[in-house]
């Protein structure tokens, strides 16, 4: 599962981008299930379970990351951009790949050139531009058009347990995804891979409208902020300590026997203790009268970064405990 | 000269010694008689009882551990200036005995963030080992840190990574030596990759020292334009080798630089500086009873970070540059 969540890792795919994603996890699950595109460009699956049941449960992974769409080209051939679902925070000096083939970086004036307290401060996210190397406007506009999409690159990196790499959020959630419609499953369940997550759940939502499903659980990535410097009370979740789930999150509240049910289904897991974020389950929660709504997310430092960790044993659990849900589900235990 | 810029660019730290450091006393001794003490290499071409030292220093700012927290957070002090506004949620690799492991700065999630991010010291944030409780049996005090980031190829012939600040330089020097090797040499050259320049220049004093040259000429990096740089305070990309022009520089070395730019058409820029040049010249100037020197810097966008930019061509020029001067007889004659 480790090999696949590389392999979709360095795929790269922001909102409204998602083809090259798409065509991967296509190529991995062909034959494994019955699937569709929609025109949103969500995959949405059926995966025929063992036996029958009159519950209809969605699972639901994004497929797209955050990243950058180009604006303008300037006189001198650099490009201007607006920064899609990052933390902005973090976009000084960083490398981006444009349209999978053009290497940049977001440039900067040094450090040594720059005087008092603007030292100490970040540049205003707007001030920012991305260095091809070309030399004028021509030179940049041989390469690249206003409009085309860009992502922070980041190689894959692993020590110990611990996973460094961009997309994090929320390919693990895709390779949790594929790796349930790989193997038989108990009952039935429909399988989306949405698009537009990070531009406001847009894909989910008409995926949850064709649907129209009972029950859902969304398999996501989440901040954890279980690092140096933060007050514990402040911390999330924590690496290595399981999936969290979520009682309640900035835009959903979440169904309270699929909480509890999943703090008690012996597969390690942990309550994602603050009210913060927010993911799929915001549009697919309020579809149509409703549905009873789970979020599943893996435990990600430095989230919308392009350097991201998370831990190798919660990204297995993740799978295992979106499983024993729709067990419970689809075998009554939940009314 | 892009495969070896970016060898070097990408090489490792064993212990305290860098691979470049091997990796180019490996290349020089191709064509010159080279010694190496611990980082610091030193090949000499042709005789003579002229010396004309050519010094690039190959150490890159790095950071060392100053202590492991049992959750496998690191604080660690710079070795070599870093702005800690783009540290935050940087990757880099931990050069421990052990080997090489992958690590992050840690980034506060913007919701926990409220208020300013304090960016006084690179002391004031903490790196994510990704080794938790283990890392303290792994990591050890002093090890050091340097950016994770492989070069790569922009546009053109510009090319983007870390440490090209003075890969780019040790770089322009190797080929030099190709380039007169073999050839009918004026006097005594001694070629310095000098250690600790983003300490202090230290390594270069011991080094001039050791060597005790009649004239030298340091090769460097220096600061590249860019939109938000004023067009007097920096070179222009892809127009050539600065050469310095200060008060600590040799006048009659910067002149002959100039003169021969002209006379061969090789592109080159001017860098005037009121007083000192913040590079290995100042020291070398000084050590002994004095050493005439000159200045030649490569035009660098975004220095001191893994994203630095060159053009292969303005090292070419630099390379074209020093070439004629040597074989030109350089200020020996004077």
């Amino acid at each position: 599962m480790i090999d696949l969540l590389k392999k979709l890792c360095l795929q790269d795919g922001i909102s409204g981008d998602e083809g090259t994603v798409r065509e991967f996890i296509l190529s991995e699950i062909d034959g494994c299930c019955e699937w569709k595109i929609d025109p949103l460009g969500n995959i949405i699956c059926f995966k025929k379970g063992k036996n029958a049941t009159d519950k209809k449960v969605l699972m639901d992974a994004h497929m797209d990351e955050v990243g950058l769409v180009i604006t303008a080209v300037t006189p001198d051939g650099f490009l201007k951009f607006t920064a899609l679902g990052m933390d902005t925070a973090v976009l000084t000096a960083r490398r981006v790949l444009i349209e999978g083939s053009v290497y940049g970086v977001i440039g900067g004036k040094p450090i040594h050139l720059t005087r008092g307290e603007a030292s100490k401060k970040l540049p205003p996210a707007d001030s920012l531009y991305i260095d091809i190397g070309a030399k004028n406007r021509d030179e940049a506009l041989d390469l690249v058009s206003p409009g085309d999409r860009a992502v922070l690159t980041s190689d894959w990196a692993q020590a110990g347990d611990k996973i460094r790499c961009k997309a994090l959020d929320d390919r693990v959630g895709c390779a949790a995804l594929i790796s349930l419609l790989k193997q038989e499953s108990e009952y039935d369940f429909y399988a989306v891979f949405s698009t537009q997550e990070e531009v406001g759940c847009r894909g989910a939502r008409v995926a949850a409208f064709a649907v129209d499903p009972d029950f859902a659980l969304v398999l996501e990535g989440t901040t954890a902020a279980d690092i140096a410097d933060v007050p514990t009370e402040k911390q999330v979740c924590h690496l290595g300590k399981g999936p969290a789930v979520s009682f309640m999150d900035r835009s959903t509240v979440y169904d309270r026997d699929l909480y509890e049910a999943a703090l008690a289904s012996g597969v390690l897991c942990q309550p994602k203790a603050a009210v913060t974020g927010g993911n799929n389950s915001a549009a697919i929660h309020l579809s149509k009268e409703g549905v009873r709504t789970l979020a599943i997310s893996v435990p990600c430092r430095y989230i919308h970064s392009a350097t991201s960790v998370a831990d190798v044993n919660d990204i297995e659990k993740m799978p295992l405990l979106a499983k024993q849900m729709l067990c419970d589900i689809c075998g009554g235990k939940i009314q | 000269m892009k495969d070896l810029l970016f060898s070097l660019s990408a090489a490792a730290c064993t212990g305290y010694i860098h691979d470049a450091a091997v990796l180019a006393e490996a290349e020089l001794k191709k064509y010159a008689t080279v010694t190496r003490t611990g980082n610091t290499v030193i090949g000499q071409m042709g005789d003579g009882d002229y010396t004309l030292l050519l010094d690039a220093h190959i150490d890159e700012i790095a950071l060392t551990v100053t202590d492991v927290d049992e959750q496998g957070f690191l604080t660690v002090a710079n070795c070599g200036g870093f702005d800690p506004r783009t540290l935050p949620a940087r990757p880099v690799n931990v050069h421990t005995k052990s080997g090489v492991i992958p690590a992050v700065f840690c980034s506060t999630p913007p919701h926990l963030s409220s208020g300013e991010i304090n960016y006084d010291s690179v002391s004031a944030l903490k790196i994510d080992s990704l080794l938790g409780e283990d890392a303290k049996n792994v990591i050890a005090l002093g090890d050091l840190i340097t950016y994770d980031m492989r070069p790569v190829a922009l546009a053109g012939n510009r090319v983007s990574g870390k440490s090209f600040d003075n890969r780019a330089g040790v770089t322009c020097l190797l080929e030099l030596a190709r380039r007169i090797s073999g050839k009918d040499l004026p006097f005594k050259i001694v070629f310095v990759f000098s250690d600790q320049e983003e300490l202090g220049c230290r390594g270069a004093k011991t080094a001039t020292y050791a060597v005790n040259p009649d004239e030298a000429i340091v090769l460097d990096v220096s600061f590249g334009d860019g939109p938000d740089i004023g067009a007097y305070e920096c070179g222009k990309l892809s127009c050539g080798g600065m050469i310095g022009c200060s008060p600590v520089l040799d006048r009659e070395i910067s002149d002959k630089l100039i003169d021969l730019a002209h006379e061969h058409n090789i592109p080159y820029q001017t860098e005037a500086m009121g007083r000192s040049t913040g590079t290995n010249s100042d020291v070398i100037s000084v050590v002994g009873n004095g050493v005439r020197t000159g200045l030649i810097s490569i035009p660098l966008r975004n220095m001191h970070t893994d994203t630095e930019v060159v053009d292969l061509d303005d090292m070419t020029a630099v390379v074209d540059l020093l070439e004629q001067y040597i074989l030109s007889g350089g200020v020996s004659r004077d």
